[in-house]
């Protein structure tokens, strides 16, 4: 089980063959982070673009003497898609694409890398006091699932958690309250499903909910309003209601806690990881960790 | 201009005591908090509630409640409207939440505003101190409003600017979230940022100016920013205050105290006074600080400082 992002890194290591990464419109400050994964063994970047421009970038870097390849394309993003929907790369990065052309390519429903019905973005974070990883999500892709919406977010969430090692996931369905009010969507969404958990509609996985962050977050604050569970004070995966607090509080815990923290798009046929601004380059090198780490692990990830 | 708690419980001492409604302290961590801030001089306790367990709590925590008045009531609702009600016909400057849920006194709050002609919307502020940031910062709304729409965000805005100016922050600056993307649509709540901003430019919102940017990222790294490590984080770019775009993302965030470095107090300010409004889960430290914060904010709308 990776209880770090060093852990992390070490199992991307430990995965076998090298992952081919592509990386549509390299960008100058890629370099260290690409240098990095190629060094340590586990990626062989796919630098797609004006061969001409990726070169002259290269060639000054230290990439130039590690192993890469450059792929000569007019539309660096159409083609870093196909390439990986076809299986010619096995990790997708945003690289130095413009980001509405990058995601709309992903999760365009005929030529995109949609696996299933709905692609979403789980934030890994790690945390020091208790020493784990945790995920929350859908912290970027998703504005307003709906319940349907929501199963799919955790599905995707319980198979990268899989790959982490955690055995039998603890959910807390986030909202404002903790008590169900028909007033509050989110209240509402979070005892469905913590109800379904209960029927074992989610494997061995146990979802409570609502939880306001008080009681997901502590045991003792959870207690004092009355509530007893096994994930209060212990959660594995943070379901937050929407994006508008998912997108806030990974970058909340960033900016005002400093905590590591990386990321995945779940739910396409290949792991994809798109260009978010309040990650540190050690959690970007660690990302692509991530994402060969599950390629490893999943024939078909998500 | 108050910096931190320190200087809110400093100020506590020198303006208590206040008298003060507490709205079912039916439970030990309420009763030590309210013990505590009447040893301290923050405050003359007012008790409504459960007499039978207010007795047995009190005597609990060792704090002899038999010198304060006492209002025998088992009805959650009448707790409420009978401390607001207190509040708003003068008879006290603070109110405070006990072990009771908040929709009561929002209830209570709401229907007293709307008596009294006021036209003031009900919104809660969770004031962050956070280490090594020179101001306290407020999340609102972050208890009453579950979807707020642009003219209540300006309402919300409104009440935080008036605690701003109470706390001493001449023109405070007010972060506006969004969750909105480079893909995805426009969110509504873009779109409001778009119109506040509008609105602060014409001095709509009182004298305070509206940050760039919707997102913690476009705050602390400007809109293009990048982040290369932990370290060019500087927290005191904190704006005074955070308007969140809906109530599960400004409850959600404001309680991540449980998690960092950080202390919470949370209150709302109506046109008669302060009503503070700590969580059922908050400790007695905790409590005790928020009670404090009521008593200055009382104490400076008594005596008109804005």
């Amino acid at each position: 089980m990776a209880c770090t992002f060093k852990e992390i890194v070490k199992e991307a290591n430990e995965g076998g063959a090298k992952k081919r990464l592509a990386v549509p419109s390299l960008k100058k400050h890629h370099l260290d982070i690409l240098c990095r994964a190629a060094k340590e063994g586990f990626v062989t970047p796919l630098l797609i673009g004006s061969g001409k421009a990726i070169k002259a970038m290269v060639g000054k870097s230290p990439l130039a003497s590690l192993e890469h390849e450059i792929v000569e394309a007019t539309n660096a993003t159409e083609t870093a898609v196909t390439l990986t929907r076809e299986g010619r790369a096995d990790i997708l990065m945003q690289g130095g694409a413009d980001q509405k052309t990058f995601m709309n390519a992903v999760l365009d429903a005929k030529t995109g890398l949609l696996k299933g019905k709905l692609a979403s973005y789980a934030s890994v974070l790690q945390l020091q006091k208790p020493g784990k990883l945790v995920l929350v999500t859908d912290t970027f892709l998703n504005n307003f699932p709906g319940i349907v919406e929501k199963q799919l977010i955790i599905e995707n969430a319980l198979g990268l958690a899989g790959f982490l090692g955690i055995d039998k996931p603890k959910i807390a369905a986030l909202a404002a309250i903790e008590q169900v009010n028909p007033s509050i969507p989110s209240t509402l969404d979070a005892a469905l499903l913590s109800k379904m958990s209960e029927r074992k509609q989610f494997g061995k996985a146990v979802i409570e909910g609502p939880l306001d962050m008080d009681c997901a977050l502590s045991q003792a604050a959870a207690a004092r309003k009355g509530l007893q569970s096994v994930v209060t004070g212990n959660a594995d995966i943070y379901l937050v209601p929407e994006i508008e607090t998912g997108y806030q509080l990974v970058q909340a815990l960033v900016f005002f806690g400093r905590i590591e923290t990386a990321g995945i798009i779940l739910g396409t046929v290949k792991p994809v990881i798109p260009d978010l601004p309040f990650l540190s380059d050690e959690d970007r090198f660690v990302e692509l960790a991530l994402a060969a780490m599950v390629s490893n692990k999943g024939v078909s990830h998500g | 201009m108050i910096r931190s708690l320190q200087d809110v419980s400093r100020l506590a001492k020198e303006k208590g005591p206040k008298k003060l409604a507490v709205l079912s302290p039916e439970d030990e961590e309420f009763m030590l908090a309210v013990k505590r801030s009447w040893e301290v001089g923050y405050i003359e306790p007012v008790l409504i509630g459960d007499r039978e367990k207010m007795d047995r709590l009190a005597d609990k925590v060792g704090f002899d409640i038999s010198r304060f008045e006492k209002i025998e009531e088992n009805d959650r609702q009448t707790v409420s409207d009978l401390g607001i009600g207190m509040l708003f016909s003068g008879k006290l400057s603070i109110v405070s939440k006990g072990q009771i849920p908040t929709s009561y006194i929002y209830r209570s709050v709401i229907r007293s505003e709307a008596k009294a002609g006021s036209g003031m919307t009900v919104s809660v502020m969770s004031l962050w101190e956070i280490p090594g940031v020179d101001h306290l910062v407020a999340f609102t709304d972050s208890g009453v409003n579950i979807k707020p729409d642009f003219k209540a965000k300006v309402e919300i805005i409104k009440n935080a600017v008036f605690l701003c100016h109470l706390l001493g922050y001449k023109r405070p600056k007010i972060g506006v979230l969004s969750s909105q993307r480079k893909f995805g649509g426009m969110m509504t709540s873009y779109r409001d940022y778009q119109l506040i901003r509008k609105v602060a430019e014409t001095g709509g919102l009182g004298e305070c100016e509206v940050a760039e940017g919707v997102s913690f990222s476009d705050i602390f790294l400007g809109a293009r920013g990048r982040m290369k490590s932990h370290e060019e984080i500087d927290l005191n770019k904190t704006p005074h205050v955070i308007l969140v775009p809906c109530l599960d993302t400004g409850n959600i965030l404001c309680k991540l105290d449980l998690f960092l470095d950080v202390k919470r107090c949370s209150l709302t300010v109506t046109s008669k006074g302060a009503v503070c409004i700590p969580a059922r889960s908050d400790m007695s430290d905790s409590i005790e600080g928020q009670i404090a914060m009521g008593v200055v904010v009382a104490d400076r709308m008594e005596k008109g400082v804005n």
